[in-house]
């Protein structure tokens, strides 16, 4: 009995830590490159979520729509914040990029609330489930693990095989080096910047799959410590490392939580939450390059 | 007084310094030279315990400071200037020297207002005594360049390495530095490592004894005089040319 | 002929503000709340800056140490209300408890997060409010997510009369003589070697460390001495003057970024810059709720920004800039 409910904990896990993967590869992708700590990030998976939201909503649109639409919105977004104010503090002290991309995220956040309120919303996209064995999937979910795993492997192709994505790949290898070889440094940092961002957003509407109630303007601070978390996992710059971080936690949080509700006076909610800032500084304190090594 | 015994830094597949090994005594006045990427400030951070090497050991006075933290080796007496200068901008360029003076060889028995009053006369010594209140912000390129020099001073170090510490001034400005140089060191006993990219002239008129590195590694070891007309070094900065040029010439 | 008390000149603006505050709170009808608000945010300021103002190190969990010393002041007053004659001993104890266990968390958290850089350590942080809080709720330490009400052991300890004016106005006071004491404190550092440290440090770490100074030491000591008094401001503030204590509440965010937003405005590294901080932010909070509520964290967020790449200096900053060979500079610091 045990085993079935930790079995099925397992791909319950998988498939929300690929959606988490997917939501902190542009977080990666932005250190990677602009060595800038997006502390806000939780805010714009905020604003991904609330996208779905208005889609299923007022314009009877499933999320599959709602996808590209929050990319293109993140992408915005990120150009306008990018240059607006955080081109301008690349070379201030550390201090600077991480208050200003926190106070974006405060900014979003009461933008948000102030377009939509503060109350938590929901929606339903009920497609049915597969029944495995020992759990049952909802396809929405599927669905979204799906998408997760094709944006990452876009994702990988768009750096391989483009120009741009090379040159995103050298300045992460050594900024100087690549303007003296030409690249346009100025608008690859424009670019990543813009990309993380929307891939954070679209991220967003993936996750509405699991959070059947939980929209609400001040969402995203948990999601910024998971994804800081994951990101750490799988090594601070690298978005594929996000990716497998992102299953593995996915993969830790599910199990343990099963693991808590078996302790009797605890709230395994919490706890897991506790669990989850308790990895983050044992990660912190052995390698803070990150467990997984992937390029 | 610093002895390094085949110390190798690598970085990944790169070898950046390679066995060597060198001793500096007290009051030497010392040259370090080499191309771009010969691996000279690769051998000052691993002096300074910016970096550790992965072989070898580095000692000072007799201690194995191989693995010591760069901020225990600065009361020791070793100082340091960095090639592009690193001035704590929001202070004053007094308070910037004292900050030497506090945490360096005499840091324990000076105090704030003492650090502050060495601050000045190093400040007065090496000729930027207007601009003791400025902020260091706001200092020309070649004033900063100074002030990280009276900074280190102000350490009262035994052993100063300066890293490239000349670039970017007039052979006049240079001329006068390495003059003073030559002074304060001779007058406080203090060695100095002067890292150079190019043969300076001034500079190695000045040191005693020129080391030459090339991809990390030592090439030579020398008196100054002897150490420039060793073919090897004419080879390493100009190539098989002008060896046959200085044979005739 | 060096004046003796020259170093000490700036406490002079800080204690004719604070008498100024007070003399309005007592005197104009109704203001006492706004000064406790203000009182507030000024402690609030002041602790926050000889942490963030002096190394430029982001501790995004900092209201940690403003909860866990609200829920030193609980215990103490739960665990002494079986002694009435204690009496004013037991609000002594949780002061005590209170900076105590904020050592000890600073202790524990800085332990791990002041080895790393300043990105890294902001990281690290992110998470201390939050996993403290569901640490409590989780394991039910404390009561859990049900929270300490203690009213009636503070009626028991103080009798009514002296628990209600504590409530209403001493607690406000101690709030005051915190934030006095901590601009003392940051007087001190900042004349020090300790200052020095600081200043080297936050401009350039590896020079600093190059120039002899253990960074990692200074770190830790701005960071415990931060810690230790935002638990008393907790403890005063929160325990004392709302005698009870919900996880939810004590951990929100909302304060660390309100701190963020003082010493930022006010100038951070500054000894004034709180004051000032506290003061603008506070007032314009106030009456922003009255006639755009709903938008202040809106607007603060953006004045954040606008600080952040026009006038990082903030405003005591941008005013020491100015002042800087005029009589008054000995003053502003």
């Amino acid at each position: 009995m045990i085993m079935e409910q930790l079995a099925g904990n397992m791909v319950q896990g998988l498939v929300l830590g690929s959606v988490y993967g997917m939501a902190t590869m542009g977080l990666s992708l932005i250190f990677g490159v602009l060595k800038v700590v997006n502390v806000g990030h939780g805010a714009f998976v905020m604003v991904g979520a609330f996208v779905a939201l208005f889609f299923f909503n007022a314009l009877g649109l499933n999320p599959v729509f709602a996808v590209p639409a929050a990319f293109a919105i993140g992408i915005v977004l990120g150009l306008a914040f990018y240059y607006a104010a955080i081109r301008k503090l690349l070379h201030a002290p550390e201090l600077a990029t991480l208050l200003a991309t926190f106070s974006v995220g405060v900014l979003l956040e009461e933008t948000v609330k102030m377009i939509f309120g503060s109350e938590f919303r929901g929606y339903n996209w009920d497609l049915g489930n597969v029944d495995l064995v020992f759990t049952a999937l909802p396809i929405s979910k599927i669905f979204a693990a799906f998408g997760s795993v094709l944006i990452a492997l876009l994702l990988y192709l768009w750096f391989k095989r483009t120009r741009t994505g090379s040159a995103m790949r050298s300045v992460v290898e050594d900024s100087r080096g690549a303007e003296v070889c030409g690249v346009n440094v100025d608008g690859v940092y424009a670019m990543s910047f813009a990309l993380g961002i929307g891939l954070t957003v679209a991220s967003g509407v993936l996750l509405t799959m699991f959070i059947p109630v939980g929209i609400n303007p001040y969402m995203g601070g948990g999601y910024t410590l998971k994804a800081f978390v994951i990101a750490v996992l799988g090594g601070l710059s690298s978005p594929y490392g996000a990716f497998f971080g992102g299953l593995v936690f996915g993969l830790i949080e599910n199990t343990s939580y099963t693991m808590f509700a078996l302790i009797p006076g605890v709230e395994p909610f919490a706890l897991t939450r506790f669990l989850s800032f308790l990895i983050l500084l044992i990660i912190l304190l052995i390698r803070p390059t990150g467990i997984i090594k992937a390029k | 007084m610093l002895q390094l015994e085949n110390v190798t830094k690598r970085f990944g597949g790169l070898v950046a310094v390679d066995t060597v090994s060198l001793e500096i005594t007290e009051g030497e006045f010392v040259g370090i030279v080499g191309p771009n990427g010969s691996g000279k400030t690769t051998l000052f951070n691993v002096i300074n315990g910016v970096f550790y090497p992965e072989e070898g050991r580095v000692f000072f006075n007799g201690i194995d400071i191989t693995r010591m933290p760069p901020y225990k080796r600065a009361p020791l007496g070793i100082g340091r200037t960095f090639q592009i200068p690193r001035p704590f901008a929001s202070a004053t360029v007094r308070e910037n020297v004292a900050v030497g003076a506090m945490f360096g060889f005499q840091g324990r028995t000076l105090n704030v207002e003492q650090s502050l009053e060495v601050a000045d006369q190093v400040i007065e010594r090496i000729g930027l005594a207007g601009h003791g209140f400025k902020n260091a912000g706001i200092l020309t390129p070649v004033e900063k360049k100074f002030m990280e020099i009276a900074r280190a001073l102000a350490m009262k170090p035994r052993l100063l390495l300066m890293d490239e510490a000349m670039a970017g001034m007039h052979p006049g400005e240079i001329d006068n530095v390495v003059q003073f140089l030559v002074d304060v060191a001779k007058e406080e006993g203090i060695a100095i490592v002067a890292m150079v990219e190019h043969i300076m002239r001034a500079v190695v008129n000045m040191a005693e004894k020129v080391i030459v590195l090339d991809y990390g590694e030592k090439i030579v070891d020398a008196p100054t005089r002897e150490a420039l007309s060793d073919p090897r070094v004419v080879d390493v900065y100009l190539g098989e040319g002008a060896k046959e040029d200085n044979a005739d010439g | 002929m060096k004046n003796r008390l020259r170093p000490y000149y700036p406490l002079l603006p800080v204690f004719a503000a604070y008498l100024v505050l007070f003399l309005l709170g007592r005197n104009v009808a109704g203001m006492w709340q706004l000064t406790a608000t203000l009182l507030f945010y000024c402690a609030l300021g002041q602790a926050f800056n000889i942490f963030l103002g002096m190394t430029g190190y982001v501790d995004f969990g900092y209201v940690a140490f403003l909860g866990v010393g609200t829920y030193g002041m609980a215990t103490a007053i739960t665990g002494l209300a079986g002694y009435p004659q204690l009496g004013l001993w037991a609000v002594a104890l949780g002061f005590v408890l209170a900076m105590l266990m904020a050592t000890l968390l600073s202790v524990a958290v800085g332990a791990v997060a002041l080895r790393l850089r300043g990105a890294y350590f902001a990281i690290a942080t992110i998470g201390v409010s939050e996993g403290f809080r569901f640490l409590i709720e989780g394991a039910n330490l404390w009561n859990g997510s049900s929270g300490m009400i203690f009213t009636s052991q503070l009626n028991k300890l103080l009798g009514r009369d002296l628990a209600s004016s504590v409530m209403t106005f001493w607690a406000d006071v101690l709030v005051l003589a915190i934030a006095v004491a901590a601009a003392i404190v940051t007087l001190l550092y900042m004349k020090s070697k300790i200052g020095y440290a600081l200043t080297a440090l936050r401009e350039d770490e590896d020079a600093a460390k190059v120039m002899g100074i253990n960074v990692t030491r200074y770190k830790i000591l701005a960071f415990i001495t931060s810690a230790c008094f935002a638990g008393a401001v907790g403890a005063a503030s929160w325990a004392l003057k709302t005698p009870y204590v919900f996880p939810p509440e004590v951990f929100e965010i909302h304060y660390t970024i309100e701190a963020i937003i003082i010493v930022m405005l006010g100038g951070a590294g500054t000894m004034l810059g709180p004051i000032v901080g506290a003061l603008i932010y506070g007032i314009s909070k106030y009456y922003l709720s009255i006639f755009l509520p709903g938008f202040q964290l809106f607007i603060f967020a953006l004045v954040i920004i606008f600080i952040i790449v026009m006038f990082p200096e903030g405003v005591v900053g941008v005013i020491k800039g100015k002042t800087r060979r005029t009589a008054i500079a000995p003053y502003i610091l």
